[in-house]
């Protein structure tokens, strides 16, 4: 096997490829390497966990055809430390012979016949806007869990709506939920369940143009003409949360949403390295009184200015989870709707319904 | 080092049974054995007198009646050995504040800085143990000598009734000769280690390179007991060491390896540890749960929370799945639930109650689970701890409330009933 491809290119298909292999220790072996094809004018990559699968194509001048696994991160910090212009790749026994300019690295080679073929969702695909998906699910993708112990917690709900698709995580602290119009990726009353993981990479790989949306048994395919990412459906049955969601709200505050995250993170360094502290908003008709107290180490207040309706109020948030919110709704102004001090709270941006943060408060003593 | 015997260990002599003997008179001067009573019971204490058959702590109660059939046998009452060892806690007290309680029944003194006003660490010792048994009636042992780890080998071979001091210079001599299990961490897994190098004798550890230790029994407990086998031990006598953990545990009466009845149990534990949490105002990081096989052998698994907690759903589902991922074998004898990571004055961060058949089922949302939890302590400490639990604990129709019984072993040796089968006890770790 032997191909030549610009550096430039071939480093960006590693490091795209690389973000699906596994950062496990104990994972099969294999797993830690890249699969590299080469045929035709082009190669592709495969950087895969068995949970998620990246496909990268790219155009190269392939000589000789063939397939080789190279250790990920061996592959990736050799190729983006070359000498920019043309990188030849090389098979020679059990090694790569990677080498541009005069400069020349072999790397031992893993089992090529060991890894994995994943499987691939068959049935019609449905070709979606990649910029809008993108966007929601930038938007839900926080409010997922990261703790494999809960495994459907980790993932994003996909549902049906009349007009188009529902996206909505939860870690059980929060609940982000997004309605996406007009893009009908599923069928009716289909209900999917993706991991958080595996759509973050869809977000970053597919920002632009239109995607190949294909949802099988147990995977779900996204594609580009040289891009895909496939990632395995989780089993499980996704926790009721509309229950969760208040019909109503007392108390309403309006914000500037860049000032109250400036002083949210100015909360958060107080809180820096005690868990649990928290951001306390103190709500009333003057405005919002942001303060935070790790005992016998910092302590911090500000005032800023917002618009408050309803019945004067503190509540207090873990400061990282009202980041995450304000970090994703849009809109210059955001909404804060609270209930009492214990109730869950909501985040929106002003004309924008379409998406809704919930948060839990923290209580405090 | 010190240059004087100011550490002193006190210990109070076969505890449990002295102060039932002291509660009943008819038992004084007769064979006392304070344990678990049913079939897999164990003996929490044994008086002088028991032990003169041969009966000792840890042993099976069936054995320990068979080795004094006419002995008296009781279950242990917690509530009065706990005043018991406040009274005596307090006469600690009021001698220095230096107090480091090891358990109910001994604790270390620091008293070196009270030495000017009180005597000698000698002198104090015997001071200390004639005000208790004037004002308890119990008698106590001392160990006074330069280092903790002495003192407590000191009061334990002058037992009973007696005090020990090791004499400044004298401390190698003294401790050389001891056997080394005597020693803290030399259990029988170490000693089968130990043995293969001919080593009986702390002094035979002593002359083992520390080097050889290390590749024997691994970097930290090699330095710690070549240390221990010098004399090299600098850890102070530490008054009101913060609790590091609240648990709770029982021994079943047999193994068990229902793993829908464990969890439950390990639900209804972790509801216990929950309002202990919150009568100490404190929330938890760590959650653990500990198993012991049928075998004895004791694994524990823990994982640390997101944020910390002082719910009971929290750490019930923690420990639920942690029960989960274990193989629970041929069996378990003994199921245990505990928090650590303990902090005072922190938030708890709220929950979403799913209706996904979590233990939030039945709760609207988490702090309506804090407040219901709050209003189960309320009703707990007027009305006693089983006077409320949650349905999911209720087993054959009767409340299975969070801490009863003891650790040593069931306490009716006739029972059938299921109820009957469990002992439990709580623990709070320093």
């Amino acid at each position: 096997m032997k191909f030549r491809c610009e550096r430039d290119t071939l480093a960006e298909a590693i490091g795209t490829a690389q973000r699906a292999v596994s950062a496990r220790s104990g994972a099969l072996p294999v797993l830690s390497g890249i699969q590299v094809t080469a045929s035709d004018d082009h190669i592709e990559l495969v950087g895969c966990d068995l949970d998620l699968t990246i496909r990268v194509q790219v155009p190269a001048q392939v000589d000789t055809d063939g397939q080789a696994v190279v250790p990920a991160k061996l592959f990736d910090g050799l190729t983006t430390r070359l000498k920019a212009g043309t990188v030849t790749f090389e098979v020679e026994g059990d090694d790569a012979r990677i080498s541009s300019g005069s400069a020349k690295a072999g790397v031992r080679l893993l089992p090529a016949d060991e890894f994995p073929r994943v499987g691939e969702p068959s049935g019609s695909a449905v070709t979606v806007d990649a910029a809008p998906f993108a966007e929601a699910l930038r938007q839900v993708i926080p409010g997922a869990s990261r703790d494999d112990a809960r495994p459907i917690l980790t993932g994003v709900l996909l549902t049906a709506t009349a007009d188009g698709v529902r996206l909505v995580a939860t870690d059980s602290y929060r609940l982000a939920v997004r309605d996406l119009a007009g893009v009908g990726m599923l069928s009716e009353g289909q209900r999917v369940l993706v991991g958080a993981r595996g759509l973050n990479e869809v977000q970053r790989v597919f920002s632009s143009g239109k995607i190949d949306v294909t949802f099988g048994e147990r995977e779900v395919r996204f594609a580009s003409e040289t891009r895909t990412v496939t990632a395995r459906l989780i089993e499980g049955e996704f926790p009721n949360y509309e229950q969760l969601i208040p019909s109503g709200y007392p108390n309403r505050l309006t914000v500037s949403r860049a000032t109250l995250e400036e002083a949210v993170r100015l909360m958060q360094i107080v809180g820096e390295g005690r868990e649990g502290t928290p951001v306390r908003l103190a709500m009333s008709a003057d405005g919002l009184e942001l303060s935070a107290n790790a005992q016998e180490r910092a302590d911090a207040t500000e005032a800023i200015d917002a618009k408050f309706e309803g019945t004067d109020v503190t509540v207090a948030f873990n400061p990282q989870f009202l980041l995450d919110g304000l970090l994703s709704v849009e809109g210059d102004e955001v909404v804060l709707e609270t209930l009492d001090p214990l109730k869950p709270a909501t985040l929106k941006g002003t004309d924008h319904p379409e998406f809704l943060y919930l948060l839990m408060p923290v209580r405090i003593s | 080092m010190r240059d004087a015997p100011s550490v002193l260990h006190l210990d109070l002599d076969a505890f449990f049974a002295s102060v039932e003997q002291l509660a009943d008179p008819a038992l004084r001067g007769r064979p006392v054995v304070v344990g678990g009573l049913g079939n897999r019971g164990v003996v929490a204490a044994a008086s002088y007198e028991a032990r003169r058959f041969g009966i000792h702590s840890a042993m099976p109660m069936a054995r320990a009646r068979r080795a004094c059939p006419d002995a008296v046998f009781v279950s242990p009452r917690f509530d009065a050995y706990s005043d018991a060892s406040k009274q005596v806690m307090a006469v600690l007290r009021d001698v220095t504040p230096l107090v480091e309680p090891i358990s109910l029944d001994e604790a270390f003194l620091d008293v070196a800085g009270a030495a000017r006003s009180l005597g000698t660490g000698p002198e104090i010792g015997e001071v200390l143990r004639k005000r208790i048994h004037a004002e308890t009636g119990l008698t106590a042992s001392v160990g006074a000598a330069t280092t903790k780890l002495l003192a407590k080998l000191a009061s334990d071979l002058a037992k009973p009734d007696g005090m020990l001091v090791v004499e400044p210079g004298t401390e190698l001599d003294f401790l050389h000769p001891l056997p080394v299990t005597r020693l803290w961490g030399v259990g029988p897994a170490t000693r089968k280690r130990l043995d293969r190098f001919g080593v009986v004798s702390v002094g035979d550890l002593a002359k083992l390179p520390e080097a050889t230790l290390v590749r024997e029994l691994g970097a930290s407990a090699g330095a710690h007991l070549h240390a221990l086998a010098w004399n090299r031990d600098d850890r102070g006598v530490e008054p009101d060491r913060v609790t590091k953990s609240i648990g709770h545990e029982e021994t079943f009466a047999r193994d068990r390896t229902d793993l829908a009845g464990l969890e439950r149990d390990a639900l209804r534990m972790a509801d216990a540890v929950a309002s202990r949490l919150r009568g100490a105002s404190k929330t938890a990081r760590t959650v653990q749960i500990k198993i012991r096989y049928g075998d004895f052998r004791t694994i524990t698994r823990s994982r640390t929370l997101a944020t910390p907690t002082d719910l009971a759903i929290e750490i019930g589902e923690t420990a639920r799945d942690l029960l989960r991922a274990l193989d629970l074998g041929e069996g378990i004898r003994l199921l245990g639930v505990s928090v650590q990571q303990l902090e005072e004055g922190v938030g708890v961060q709220g929950r979403l109650a799913f209706d996904d058949g979590s233990l939030a089922t039945t709760f609207e949302a988490s702090d309506d689970r804090r407040a219901l939890e709050d209003a189960v302590d309320t009703v707990r400490e007027r009305f006693g701890t089983d006077a409320v639990g949650t349905a999911a604990f209720l087993d054959r129709g009767r409340l299975l409330p969070g801490r009863r019984a003891s650790l040593w072993g069931p306490d009716d040796p006739d029972s059938s009933d299921h109820d009957a089968d469990r002992t439990s006890h709580d623990k709070e770790a320093r």
